[in-house]
């Protein structure tokens, strides 16, 4: 396998540039005869079809959901990122380009991370043009806030519904092309495969999710918008459906999976109340903004926290990180709050909880301040818990949120299988090892508004690429292999329910490819990772049949899929001996709990090849070296 | 963990397809936590028939945080259950007491076919967007964000239109199934704008016209949707709507 | 864009014309409260009302024509907005009911179709004993004109009738608790305090008309046609 990463030459500023001016154009006729299929509509796969319609191409686009609207994206709250400079502070691209190679501590592309920043801009752009009602100022002006560690204002933001409202905008463009006829919508199908014909990305394999038809489309690329795989934990702050099925298909075709073991944990989301739990619920992490994270000084202390006096309080953050104190990027503060509750200071009954306490803010700046700021946040952390936050600390802990790692993609956003493009969270480039607030949706609507729209051209108009029938023998065999495979999982007809196996395997995963991670427990979470994948096919109980509305089945597959992930990103936390970003290996840190890189070995992608699965993963690891050319290297520091 | 358990009696309406005649089963759960979401009470339940040989009950959810707008059922007569302001997914059995008996239908219009148990078709919502329910904005060809200034109220405004999660239950409660709501937030959003301005007579025209093409009923102004709203659209979005459709019928210009 | 006659029917339009037939029919009911009245007025103040009426010509003929097109408008909307509903949810909830505030769901504005049908119905007995009754005349100021007081206190010593205009106006106090609040909501009042003042308003207003116009058959029935504010009755 030959990772070409083809990242344009010379200065940081002008490789976009000099790429666009350089790559292949295809006139707007021609556009018209090519058709695209762009499975996923969040931010990147809504963008993405709808630009590519705009331009004039066919597209089919694809989704789980009944609407395109409800993909996950809706859920960001927090902000998007650009370099605007609006409130005068002294913003840049090149800052936000530092921030972000910094943040996502040296294991990302710097040519992708530059670009990021440079479209970041015109996003607001677009989004405004669009409708997105941002927050302004008196003055009719757009609104910025600090976020998530960045020592600038450069976060737009939609009170706390920024995901949703960038959504909407980027969902009605996509109806407006709907409208328009240039994209055939399908709602409510599910990508099972990837088909692949001489060596090219030509189609996919999906079922309809009502009906239970399995269908072919083919079509003259694939663009992969599906998400990320953080729910391979179970407990994740992920939608229920979001899952990793399309873009682990494409791995078992071939694409390179990329850094499977950067993930996500934020430090601010509603702490697990009991077995029963589905989903765990962020509170956007803004709300370090203004309130404070402490535990009792006390071990097991059980004072109501408004009682617990000034003295006995362990601001844990503000103490050991003074200049950045509450605002420290995640991976930080998710590593801090494991640390003081494995050393017996968390609160609540099990003891996985933190406070967050706005005691300090409203007394300073009112309630109706804070209200007005999160209003909505704290209305829904009191509907979840029954507790009033303006009155009692608000309980955080840590959960799984995000997935930097993805289906390696080179500077085009294409993976090695040409024609299979990957965009959003699905793909692994630009966060590193960590990702900084309000960048994911800069990400993904950086990769479908303007980057796939051009890179998508120079592929269709460098290849020959005839047409290629559904009948084709590629497509009858996936198709066979996708049914084959629901029928198996139906007739297992064991004993233990899908949701049962996945809880387990997420407990596995929490703990042991969670927030810390250590050689021994990994060498164990693969152990067992196989032995519980091999009860699974022996004893999965699906219900029902594959032929209707069947969500158990679809549960069913994907958690197989999360089955054979889960060892990938066992391994390839096991085989990077360093602490980068959320990846924290006990054995890589300073006596003071610091992360240590090790650049000298571990500067490059992990990029994993599927070969097979025979009772253990079979995968090969290739690397692309990654080359810091405009960025000194620093070891990360919050102090 | 923590928090005390009940017992709960459901009776859930069970139906095969579209076509397929439907009925009530009844069901019972006695280890049901207080803290435990609606949803997650659901889940038990699915579990339980699971392992009974039993086909689970199908209902739509995905974010479970209240956004996505994805679930919508009817609990004892009410869309989205007893609590205002909150969607399904994010009502908690706390709201509940022990040995209560709860009744869950579907979102029930004829513009919503049943798929399957409480799964319903709501793609009328994206054909009413489709309609005209957008700027039309090429990418690439928007100005600079700054050139044009919103005064913070409008913005405010249309945020509160904008805000709607579509998922339905305007449309689940309505003695008519009118979508006047969901129609009138998303034209008020767009029209409150600047940037809806230069297509704002098509749009409310087009929207409308969809609306009533889909099978909705009318709207009688009994406001039951704002009722049941999980994110507060008010129905002056209805008024918003109104007052445009008439400015559009009656600008020749 | 669709022509006038399509938007008038959609249903933006619809519950327009619903709104703005409902006032005129609001005020219609004014002035007939006002003429009822007339009967505590002088002895032959209500037979000169009616006289004066009739006096009109033409431009009363002009005026009936466009009350009935009023009330048909209103009327038939009012009936195919119900008929959609029926045909936009085919099977009913099992179980329904209201999530309160700020729900505007109300006996009053669940029964709207079905008091306005009884209202239709009633509306055809009402001009056939009345505007279409048969009056003997009287003499005023030398002029031989119809004696509709005498028609009016006659019907009204039935306890039928008078009962059943009495339980009518009833009906049409909880026409209007809704009817009133949604005309204006219909003509796109916005505002959340306006709309809670004209929903009190509204209520108000539909009580106090019900109450104008049951009074008086009630009072001819328990005063058997003589009571005293009635001037120069004639008891039987």
């Amino acid at each position: 396998m030959k990772l070409d990463s083809k990242v344009p030459s010379g200065p940081l500023e002008s490789k976009w540039e000099k790429h666009l001016n350089e790559i292949n154009l295809l006139a707007p006729n021609n556009k018209r005869k090519h058709h695209v299929l762009v499975v996923g509509t969040g931010l990147a796969g809504a963008s993405a079809a709808a630009s590519l319609a705009e331009l004039g191409y066919n597209v089919t686009s694809f989704c789980i959901q009944d609407s395109a609207r409800r993909a996950h994206s809706i859920a960001a709250q927090g902000g998007i990122n650009a370099a605007k400079n609006y409130p005068n502070d002294g913003d840049t691209i090149r800052r936000l380009f530092n921030d972000t190679i910094k943040g996502g501590d040296y294991r990302s592309r710097e040519a992708n991370v530059y670009r990021l920043a440079q479209v970041s801009n015109e996003i607001i752009d677009q989004a405004v043009a669009q409708g997105v009602p941002f927050a302004r100022e008196y003055s009719g002006l757009l609104d910025n806030r600090s976020f998530g560690g960045a020592q600038v204002s450069r976060t737009f933001y939609a009170r706390g519904q920024t995901g949703q409202q960038l959504l909407l905008g980027a969902y009605q463009a996509m109806m407006r092309m709907i409208h328009a006829g240039k994209i055939d919508y399908q709602p409510r199908k599910e990508m099972l495969d990837l088909v692949v014909v001489d060596g090219k990305a030509r189609g996919i394999i999906t079922r309809d999710l009502v009906s239970g038809k399995i269908e072919r489309w083919s079509g003259d690329a694939v663009v992969l918008c599906t998400g990320g795989y953080g729910n391979v934990f179970y407990l994740s702050t992920n939608a229920k459906n979001s899952n990793v099925t399309a873009a682990w298909r494409c791995h078992k075709r071939g694409a390179a999976f990329a850094n499977p073991c950067y993930v996500q944990i934020h430090p601010t989301c509603i702490p697990v109340s009991g077995d029963y739990q589905s989903k765990l619920t962020l509170m956007s992490e803004s709300l370090r903004n203004d309130g404070r994270v402490w535990v009792p000084k006390k071990k097991g202390d059980e004072r109501n926290p408004n009682d617990i006096p000034e003295e006995e309080r362990y601001y844990y953050l503000e103490e050991r990180y003074p200049s950045f104190g509450n605002l420290v990027p995640r991976d930080v503060a998710s590593r801090n709050a494991k640390m003081v509750t494995d050393d017996g200071m968390g609160i609540g009954p099990t003891g996985r909880a933190v406070y967050l306490d706005f005691r300090d803010a409203i007394d300073r700046d009112g309630k109706e301040a804070i209200k007005a700021k999160y209003g909505n946040l704290f209305d829904m952390y009191e509907n979840i818990t029954g507790d009033n936050p303006y009155e009692q600390p608000m309980r955080i802990f840590p959960a799984v949120h995000y997935t930097m790692g993805g289906l390696w993609v080179d500077y085009n956003l294409m993976s090695n299988i040409p024609g299979l493009f990957v965009a959003g969270e699905a793909n692994f480039s630009d966060h590193g090892a960590n990702r900084l607030g309000a960048s994911a949706l800069m990400q993904g609507l950086a990769d479908g508004y303007f980057v796939i729209p051009y890179t998508i051209g120079d592929y269709i108009a460098g290849n020959d690429l005839a047409a290629v029938s559904t009948d084709d023998e590629a497509f009858g065999e996936a198709a066979d292999a996708s049914a084959k495979q629901l029928d198996k999982l139906l007739n297992v007809k064991g004993d233990r329910s899908v949701i049962d196996f996945h809880r387990e395997l997420g407990k596995i995963m929490w703990d042991k490819v969670g927030i810390a991670r250590n050689r021994e427990g990994l060498e164990q979470a693969i152990e067992e990772i196989r032995s519980l994948r091999e009860e699974f096919w022996k004893n999965v109980r699906v219900p029902g049949e594959a032929g209707y509305y069947n969500k158990y089945l679809e549960f069913a597959h994907r958690v197989a899929d999360y089955f054979e992930l889960a060892e990938l990103m066992a391994l390839d936390a096991l085989q990077r001996n360093e602490s980068c970003g959320c990846h924290l290996r006990d054995e890589y840190q300073t006596e003071d709990g610091e992360a240590v890189r090790n650049d000298e070995e571990f500067s490059f992608v992990a990029a994993w090849e599927y070969k097979g699965l025979n009772g253990k993963l079979e995968a090969e690891l290739h690397k692309e070296d990654l080359e810091f050319e405009f960025v000194e290297l620093k070891q990360r520091s919050y102090k | 963990m923590g928090g005390s358990n009940m017992t709960i009696h459901l009776k859930i309406w069970r139906q095969e397809g579209p076509e397929a005649e439907g009925r009530f089963e009844t069901y019972t759960l006695d280890q049901v936590n207080e803290h435990m979401s609606f949803l997650e009470m659901l889940d038990v339940l699915n579990e339980q028939l699971v392992t009974e040989g039993k086909l689970p009950v199908e209902f739509d959810y995905d974010c479970r945080e209240g956004i996505c707008g994805s679930c919508n059922m009817v609990i004892n007569g009410k869309a989205h259950g007893p609590k205002r302001l909150t969607a399904v997914c994010q009502l908690h059995m706390r709201n509940y007491s022990d040995g209560d008996t709860i009744v869950i239908e579907p979102a029930r219009a004829a513009a919503f076919p049943v798929i399957r148990d409480l799964v319903v078709d709501r793609s009328a919502f994206d054909r009413i967007i489709e309609a005209g329910g957008y700027v039309s904005v090429k990418t690439g060809s928007a100005p600079e964000a700054n050139t044009l200034p919103v005064d913070q109220f409008n913005a405010n405004k249309a945020f509160d239109y904008a805000t709607c999660i579509g998922c339905g239950a305007c449309v689940a409660a309505c003695p008519n199934s009118s979508a006047s709501l969901f129609t009138g937030a998303k034209i008020a959003h767009l029209n409150k704008l600047p940037q809806g301005q230069p297509e704002r007579k098509n749009r409310v025209l087009a929207m409308v016209e969809q609306m009533e093409k889909e099978g909705f009923g009318d709207c009688s102004n009994f406001a039951e949707c704002e009722a049941v709203c999980p994110v507060g659209i008010s129905i002056s979005a209805i008024a918003e709507m109104r007052r445009d459709y008439m400015k559009a019928m009656f600008d020749d210009n | 864009m669709p022509s006038l006659v399509e938007a008038a029917t959609s249903q933006v339009g619809r519950k327009l014309l619903t709104g703005i037939t409902g006032l005129l029919l609001l005020f219609f009911l004014f002035f007939h409260l006002a003429g009822n009245l007339t009967i505590f007025g002088g002895e032959h103040a209500m037979n000169i009302y009616s006289m004066t009426l009739h006096d009109l010509g033409w431009p009363l003929w002009i005026a009936r024509i466009g009350l009935a097109l009023v009330f048909i408008i209103h009327a038939w909307v009012g009936i195919s907005i119900w008929w959609r509903r029926r045909k936009a949810r085919p099977e009913n909830y099992h179980v329904y009911s209201s999530k309160g505030e700020p729900s505007r769901q109300s006996l009053s504005s669940r029964s709207m179709a079905i008091t306005g049908i009884i209202l239709l119905i009633f509306l055809v007995f009402h001009i056939n004993t009345f505007a279409l009754g048969d009056t003997g005349t009287v003499l005023i100021d030398g002029r031989e004109v119809s004696d509709l007081k005498t028609l009016v206190i006659e019907t009204f010593q039935n306890p039928l009738y008078a009962f059943g205009y009495a339980i009518i106006m009833l009906l049409l106090a909880a026409h209007l608790g809704h009817g009133i609040w949604s005309s204006f909501v219909s003509l796109t009042m916005k505002s959340r305090k306006c709309s809670d003042l004209m929903y009190t308003i509204g209520a108000t207003v539909a009580i106090l008309l019900a109450l104008g116009f049951l009074f008086i058959p009630l009072y001819i029935y328990f005063t058997g046609g003589c009571g005293a504010m009635i001037a120069g009755s004639q008891c039987v």
